[in-house]
């Protein structure tokens, strides 16, 4: 009864010190104009393709309010959750040292992963009224007559607020690891530019480094914006968001020497990195998006599924050869999600592979399938699944008419959208900020 | 007796802040740990509270310290955006605290007239005071406060006095670090002299007296200033 109580009173407490931050009014205020840029423009955008001011209509997956509105719109989010959030979760988590209120604190008998997972809690509370801005943006097409997808629509949110679990763990970890709040805001951009850079490794030289990137922020947010959510990215995010937190606590107490605290974050890491090495072993993915643009479609699903002998693909494509990312992107992610066993190898003497164009197996895709080989050069989605079918001796259903998805034109720009995001949100966060300020010196 | 400390040292690198410190605290009494600045009081405290590890040393007839004593710290400005008023709710919900003294503390303290003010806008003599309400306003039987006259002026330091007393004869065991040894010597029951980190004596003051007598019978020892000289 009376740890519930002291619970509560933490969870208030931390409540009253995020809305009485600053840092956080301003993330509110920002998101605004963030979310009204990218809104704007991609809804602007998405009309013209639609056939505004007598543009040529587009067509299927072009006209996915998804891809073409909300993953931009949402966007912002990912730069607000980069380089707003972690300042707000610092403020939060170095602010009680630096005041002295933690040396108060720490005498309660209270775990110090109850009292960091209690702001940690508190702060994706503050994450969710800032996603209420590009939620309304949802709000406004809706009623401007654009077609709302549910689904697709919470993978975005749910990829978001994963990403702002994520900064909100590391941030906590590094402003509990250093004694000045710019250290901690240092070491946490650091850590972001750390990743980025894993992502450009992998663009340039593949392997290991591609399995990495498959797991940082940025490729996790992109999967959830295009509605496909992975079991394993979200477990490993999971798993760091924890470890993050584990390694904020440890740090966090007071009067435990610094060789012991060394220790127990280099064992909660390596805890941390095993959980992830496991969460990695899952294949399970649903897609959520209307357009099914991470799945092939229904009957082609049935009839890979069907295949039960083991399928390898070996690829001679250089990492950076454009056919390959078309490839992959096109085909060979949505063949690992139907064929969760299918081996695929990549083989090429160079990253870039100008230089092995003359060679002989460059560009050749081969397909093999109990003992009988197919080569192919095409890397489209029809023709790697025709090949398929070849090598597997497997005729597919008929497809169904009526599921492929036709896209959803809009060719009118929602009406005040300027107004709500570059003036009603920011004037109606800076009256609130305003009014609790207000009451509280009253 | 509350509990007894042996032995407890602790070094900063090449600089010992305390060394082998031993004393014991008896329950319901206001002790008062004297030394110049740099003598130690806060390291003896903060290791006492576990907000710094000593180095080794032990704590005895105290298993869970954290439900024996309560330390307030000197020179923290906790929660700067809240009320006073909400800082002695917080007291009371999060540590658990005397709910039956929360009207009598801010009487004693003389904190109705910032009671809405935000702790970050409070002078340091009234801060002092807020603090002061917050540590006796927790639940654990001793009290560690550390410089609690700092800051006060000379009435209300007469009246934080009055309210220590209060709650030392209402049971409370009060250890108060203090470096004005008058102020120490019209409060306290006993007295832990430390200098250097080390502990020069422990008694009240007609003890310690003695003790500084039978070292030096040259001198006569009038007030405890004068004792505390003769021992460090």
């Amino acid at each position: 009864m009376r740890s519930r109580r002291a619970v509560i009173s933490l969870l208030e407490k931390e409540w009253l010190e995020l809305v009485s931050a600053r840092a956080f009014w301003v993330l509110l205020v920002a998101m605004g104009p963030l979310v009204g840029v990218s809104f704007i423009s991609a809804a602007h955008t998405y009309a013209e393709v639609s056939g505004l001011n007598g543009t040529a209509a587009g067509v299927g997956e072009a006209l996915s309010p998804l891809i073409g509105v909300w993953a931009p719109t949402f966007s912002a989010c990912e730069l607000a959750a980069v380089f707003l959030l972690p300042f707000v979760a610092i403020r939060m988590v170095a602010g009680d040292r630096q005041s002295g209120a933690l040396r108060l604190e720490l005498q309660q008998a209270m775990s110090p992963l109850t009292r960091i997972a209690a702001k940690a809690l508190i702060l994706l509370a503050g994450w969710g009224l800032a996603m209420l801005i590009p939620l309304s943006a949802v709000l406004l097409w809706k009623l401007n007559g654009g077609t709302v997808y549910l689904p697709e629509i919470a993978a975005t949110v749910a990829g978001h607020v994963l990403n702002a679990g994520l900064a909100i763990a590391l941030a906590a970890a590094m402003a509990s690891l250093t004694e000045h709040p710019s250290t901690a805001a240092i070491l946490t951009l650091t850590f972001t530019t750390g990743t980025w850079i894993v992502d450009f490794f992998a663009a340039v030289r593949g392997g290991w480094w591609e399995r990495a990137a498959a797991y940082t922020p940025t490729a996790m947010v992109a999967e959830f914006q295009h509605g496909l959510v992975r079991l394993d990215a979200v477990l490993a995010t999971l798993a760091l968001i924890v470890t993050g937190l584990g390694v904020a606590a440890i740090w966090m107490r007071l009067g435990v020497t610094v060789g012991r605290r060394v220790w127990e974050s280099a064992a909660m890491c390596a805890m941390g990195a095993a959980l992830v090495m496991a969460c990695t072993l899952s294949s399970a993915s649903r897609d959520l998006s209307e357009n099914r643009g991470n799945s092939f479609s229904r009957a082609d699903e049935q009839a890979l599924r069907a295949i039960q002998t083991q399928l390898r693909i070996e690829v001679h494509l250089a990492q950076e050869d454009p056919r390959r990312a078309d490839l992959e992107h096109h085909a060979l992610q949505k063949l690992r999600r139907v064929m969760p066993r299918v081996e695929i190898q990549y083989v090429a003497a160079s990253s870039i592979g100008l230089f092995e164009q003359n060679t002989a197996r460059y560009g050749e895709i081969w397909y093999e399938l109990g003992g009988r080989k197919e080569m192919s050069r095409v890397t489209t989605e029809e023709g790697v699944l025709e090949t398929i079918y070849t090598v597997a001796g497997v005729t597919p259903g008929a497809e169904n008419r009526e599921e492929v998805f036709r896209g959803h034109p809009m060719a009118t720009e929602p009406r005040y959208s300027g107004f709500i995001f570059y003036l009603l949100w920011p004037a109606l966060l800076v009256g609130s900020k305003w009014m609790l300020e207000r009451g509280g010196s009253q | 007796m509350l509990f007894e400390v042996r032995g407890m040292s602790k070094r900063f690198g090449a600089i010992t802040a305390l060394a082998d410190v031993s004393f014991h605290v008896r329950a319901g009494e206001v002790l008062g740990l004297i030394g110049p600045n740099g003598a130690g009081k806060s390291t003896l405290f903060e290791c006492l509270a576990c907000v710094l590890p000593a180095d080794s040393g032990t704590v005895t007839g105290a298993a869970e310290r954290w439900r024996m004593l309560f330390y307030l710290p000197d020179g923290i400005a906790p929660w700067p955006a809240q009320t006073v008023e909400w800082a002695l709710d917080f007291t009371l919900g999060f540590f658990g605290g005397r709910a039956e003294l929360r009207q009598k503390v801010i009487g004693q303290l003389d904190l109705s007239g910032i009671l809405q003010q935000t702790m970050g806008t409070l002078s340091k003599g009234q801060r002092k005071r807020a603090l002061l309400g917050i540590g006796l306003l927790t639940p654990q039987p001793a009290l560690l406060i550390d410089e609690p006259f700092d800051g006060l002026d000379l009435r209300q330091a007469r009246e934080v006095q009055t309210a220590l007393r209060w709650h030392a004869e209402r049971g409370r065991t009060l250890f108060l670090s203090i470096h004005q040894i008058s102020d120490a010597a019209r409060l306290c029951d006993r007295f832990v002299l430390l200098s250097s980190g080390r502990v020069c004596g422990e008694g009240t003051a007609a003890e310690l007296a003695a003790m500084a007598a039978a070292r030096d019978s040259s001198k006569v020892l009038g007030d405890l200033e004068e004792v505390f000289l003769a021992l460090t």
